[in-house]
C-alpha cells in the first residue's frame, strides 16, 4: 500500500474535481464538503508519506509497470514529501478560509470554483513529485489553465488580468516545452535521471544549452521572476479573495521547485559553461529579482499590490538560497519558500478580510480603520515581522541561512542582495505600520467621515480563527526552524551538494 | 557566413519553425485586439509541435510497427514514434488553452462590447 501513497495523494484531489461538478449538479452545497474531504485526506496521506520515506528513503513510482527510461516515473524524495505537506496543508488552510470569504464573492459558481481549486492542487502535486520533464509541462498546463480560469471566475475587471496571465503563461509553457524538445532532440530521454547522466557532458552542446534556457525562460514566467513577472500583480489584486492565496502562496514556488529539480537532478550543482557555473548566473538572476521586487513593492500604493511584488522579491530570495552551491544555502532557501508560501497565504487571507469588511485597499485606507481592529492589527504585525525577518518567526531563520550559506560560498554580492532587499522590506512595511500605529489624529474632515459612516464591526470568529491560524503557522515554523532545517541538510539533499 | 545561411537552407523544416515562432510572437505583441492575440499565440504553441515532428523526420523510415517479432529491429528504418506522441498530448494541452482563453474572450466582450485592448483599458479606468 504505502508504495502507491504518491498516486493516492495525486488521485484523492483529482478524482474529486472530476466527480464535484456531476455532484454539484443536484446539490451545490455538498461540494464544499466534498472539497475540503478530499485534501484532509490528501493531507493525512502527505503526513503518513513523510514518515514513510523518513523510515524507507526515496520511492519512484513508476506507472503501468513501464520501467524509468520508457514509462512516466515519479521520484518521492525528501524534498518531495516535503513540500507536498506544504502544499496540502496550505490548501487546507485556504480552503477553509475561502469558505467565509468565498459567499459573496463567488455568487452561483461556487462548484467550478472548488472543482477548479481542486484541478490545481492536483497539478501542483504533479509537478512536486514527477520526475519526467514532459509530464512536467503537462502538469504546468493543467495547473495554469485551473489558474487562469480561477483568476476569471468572478468576472468583472479580473477578466482582463486573467486574459493577461493566460496570454503570458501559455508563452511560458509553450518555452518550456520547446526546452524539452531541445533537450529530447540531444539526448533522446525525457527521464529526468536519465537526462541527468547525458546533460553534464553535453554542456557544450549548443542545443542542450539553448533548451535549458527555454526551460528557465518558461518556467521563469510561471515563477515570475524579475523581469518576467508582469502578469502577477494584476493577476492577484484582480482576483477573488477566495482565490488569491492559493494562487500566491502555491503556484510560484511550485514552478520554482520544477526548476530546482531540474537544476539539481538533471543539470548538476556543479555544472559550468564555457567555465561559468550555472548557479552563478542564476544566484545573479536572484539577486536582481530581490532588490527589484522590493523596489517595486515600495512605489506601491495598493495593499495587495504591495504584498504580490513582496512576493516577486521573496521568489528572487528563493532562488539566491538554493543557488548557492552548498547544504546550508539549500537548505535556507527551501525553509525560506515554505514559510513564504505560508506568509503569502497569511497575507492574502488578510488583504482579502481588509477589503471586504472594511473596504480597505490601499494604504491610506488602513488609516481608517485603526483601533477597530486589534486581531488584524495583530495579524499584520507578525506579518510583517516574517517578512522583515524578526526571530522567532520563519522568515529570521530563512535569512539567517541564506545569509550563512552565501558567507559560506564567500558570494558577498548575494549577502548584499539579500540585506538591501530586507531594509528595503523593512522601508515598505514601515509605510504600512506606520498607518496602522500612528499616534496623531488622521487627517481631520474626509476621515473622519468615513470613519463614522463604516461602523466598527468585529470580525466574524471563523475569519478571526483562519487569520490567526497562519499567524501561528509562522511563528511554529521559525520555531521548529531546527528539525525542518536538519532534514532538509540530511534527507532532502540533492546530489552533488 | 555562406555555410551558415548553406545549413539554413538545408534545414527548411526548423528555418519554417524560427519564422512562425517569430511571426505568432509578433502577432501577440503588436495586435491590439484580443483574438488576434490568440491567434499569435496559437501559432507559437504549434510551430513548437512542428520543431517536435521535424525532429523526427527521416528520409525513408517508415511508420513505427513491427511486422515480425523475429526479425531483428532495425532502428533506422523506423520514424521516431515518441515526438508523436509528445506531440498528440501537446495538441490536446493547446485545444484545452484555446477553449479557456475563448471563453474568456467571449465574457470579456460580452462585458465590455469590445475586443480592442486600448479600449478595454479605457473602459477600466
Amino acid at each position: 500500500m504505502s508504495e502507491h501513497l504518491p498516486v493516492l495523494i495525486f488521485l484523492s484531489p483529482l478524482m474529486t474535481a472530476i466527480i464535484l461538478p456531476v455532484v454539484g449538479l443536484a446539490h451545490r452545497e455538498w461540494s464544499r464538503p466534498l472539497a475540503l474531504a478530499a485534501v484532509s485526506v490528501m493531507t493525512v496521506l502527505s503526513l503518513i508519506n513523510l514518515v514513510v520515506v523518513i523510515r524507507h528513503g526515496t520511492m519512484r513510482y513508476t506507472f503501468s509497470g513501464w520501467a524509468a527510461p520508457l514509462g512516466i516515473e515519479w521520484v518521492d524524495d525528501g524534498l518531495a514529501s516535503l513540500l507536498m505537506i506544504m502544499v496540502s496543508v496550505l490548501s487546507f488552510l485556504a480552503m477553509i478560509h475561502a469558505g467565509f470569504a468565498e459567499p459573496s464573492s463567488l455568487g452561483g459558481r461556487v462548484v467550478p470554483y472548488y472543482a477548479l481549486i481542486l484541478l490545481l492542487i492536483a497539478a501542483l502535486t504533479g509537478i512536486v513529485f514527477s520526475g519526467d520533464l514532459f509530464n512536467v509541462f503537462v502538469f504546468l498546463e493543467v495547473g495554469a489553465l485551473s489558474a487562469y480560469a480561477l483568476v476569471g471566475i468572478e468576472g468583472g475587471k479580473a477578466l482582463v488580468s486573467a486574459f493577461r496571465y493566460l496570454i503570458l503563461g501559455t508563452l511560458g509553457s509553450s518555452l518550456y516545452l520547446l526546452g524539452v524538445a531541445y533537450c529530447y532532440a540531444v539526448t533522446g530521454t525525457l527521464n529526468m535521471m536519465d537526462l541527468a547522466e547525458r546533460v553534464p557532458e553535453l554542456l557544450l552542446s549548443k542545443a542542450i544549452v539553448g533548451g535549458l534556457i527555454f526551460l528557465f525562460l518558461g518556467l521563469g514566467i510561471k515563477m515570475a521572476i524579475v523581469p518576467l513577472h508582469g502578469w502577477l500583480p494584476d493577476a492577484y489584486t484582480h482576483a477573488p479573495d477566495a482565490v488569491s492565496p492559493f494562487l500566491a502562496s502555491l503556484s510560484t514556488k511550485v514552478a520554482l521547485i520544477a526548476w530546482v529539480r531540474i537544476m539539481f537532478w538533471v543539470v548538476g550543482a556543479n555544472a559550468e559553461i564555457d567555465h561559468v557555473p550555472v548557479l552563478f548566473l542564476l544566484e545573479e538572476v536572484g539577486s536582481v529579482a530581490a532588490v527589484v521586487g522590493a523596489v517595486l513593492a515600495l512605489t506601491q500604493s495598493e495593499l495587495k499590490r504591495i504584498f504580490a511584488y513582496g512576493g516577486i522579491s521573496h521568489i528572487g530570495l528563493i532562488l539566491i538560497g538554493v543557488s548557492l552551491g552548498n547544504r546550508t544555502g539549500f537548505a535556507g532557501g527551501v525553509f525560506y519558500l515554505i514559510n513564504d508560501a505560508v506568509l503569502q497565504a497569511a497575507l492574502f487571507f488578510l488583504a482579502g478580510v481588509a477589503c471586504v469588511r472594511y473596504g480597505v485597499r490601499t494604504l491610506d485606507d488602513v488609516r481608517r480603520v485603526r483601533g477597530y481592529t486589534p486581531w488584524m492589527t495583530g495579524a499584520l504585525v507578525v506579518m510583517a515581522m516574517a517578512m522583515v525577518g524578526f526571530p522567532p518567526t520563519g522568515g529570521f531563520f530563512g535569512k539567517w541561512y541564506i545569509i550563512l550559506g552565501a558567507l559560506e560560498a564567500r558570494n558577498y554580492l548575494s549577502v548584499g542582495a539579500v540585506v538591501v532587499a530586507t531594509l528595503l522590506t523593512l522601508a515598505y512595511w514601515v509605510r504600512i505600520l506606520e498607518r496602522v500605529f500612528h499616534s496623531g489624529r488622521p487627517s481631520p474632515g474626509q476621515t473622519q467621515g468615513q470613519a463614522s459612516a463604516a461602523p466598527p464591526l468585529d470580525l466574524p470568529v471563523a475569519l478571526k480563527v483562519s487569520v490567526g491560524t497562519v499567524s501561528a503557522a509562522i511563528i511554529l515554523l521559525g520555531l521548529s526552524s531546527d528539525p525542518i532545517i536538519g532534514f532538509l541538510r540530511t534527507v532532502a539533499v540533492p546530489p552533488g551538494l | 557566413m555562406f555555410d551558415l545561411i548553406e545549413a539554413w537552407l538545408l534545414r527548411p523544416n526548423f528555418l519554417a519553425f524560427v519564422i512562425l515562432f517569430l511571426w505568432g510572437l509578433y502577432i501577440m505583441v503588436a495586435r491590439p485586439n484580443l483574438v488576434k492575440k490568440l491567434i499569435g499565440l496559437y501559432i507559437v504553441q504549434t510551430s513548437v509541435l512542428l520543431f517536435f515532428i521535424a525532429l523526427s523526420a527521416k528520409t525513408g523510415a517508415t511508420v513505427p510497427v513491427l511486422v515480425s517479432a523475429a526479425d531483428a529491429v532495425q532502428a533506422a528504418a523506423y520514424a521516431n514514434p515518441l515526438p508523436h506522441v509528445l506531440t498528440l498530448t501537446a495538441i490536446v494541452v493547446q485545444v484545452a488553452t484555446l477553449g479557456v482563453s475563448l471563453a474568456l474572450v467571449a465574457v470579456i466582450y460580452r462585458t465590455y462590447g469590445t475586443l480592442d485592448e486600448e479600449n478595454i483599458l479605457k473602459k477600466l479606468e
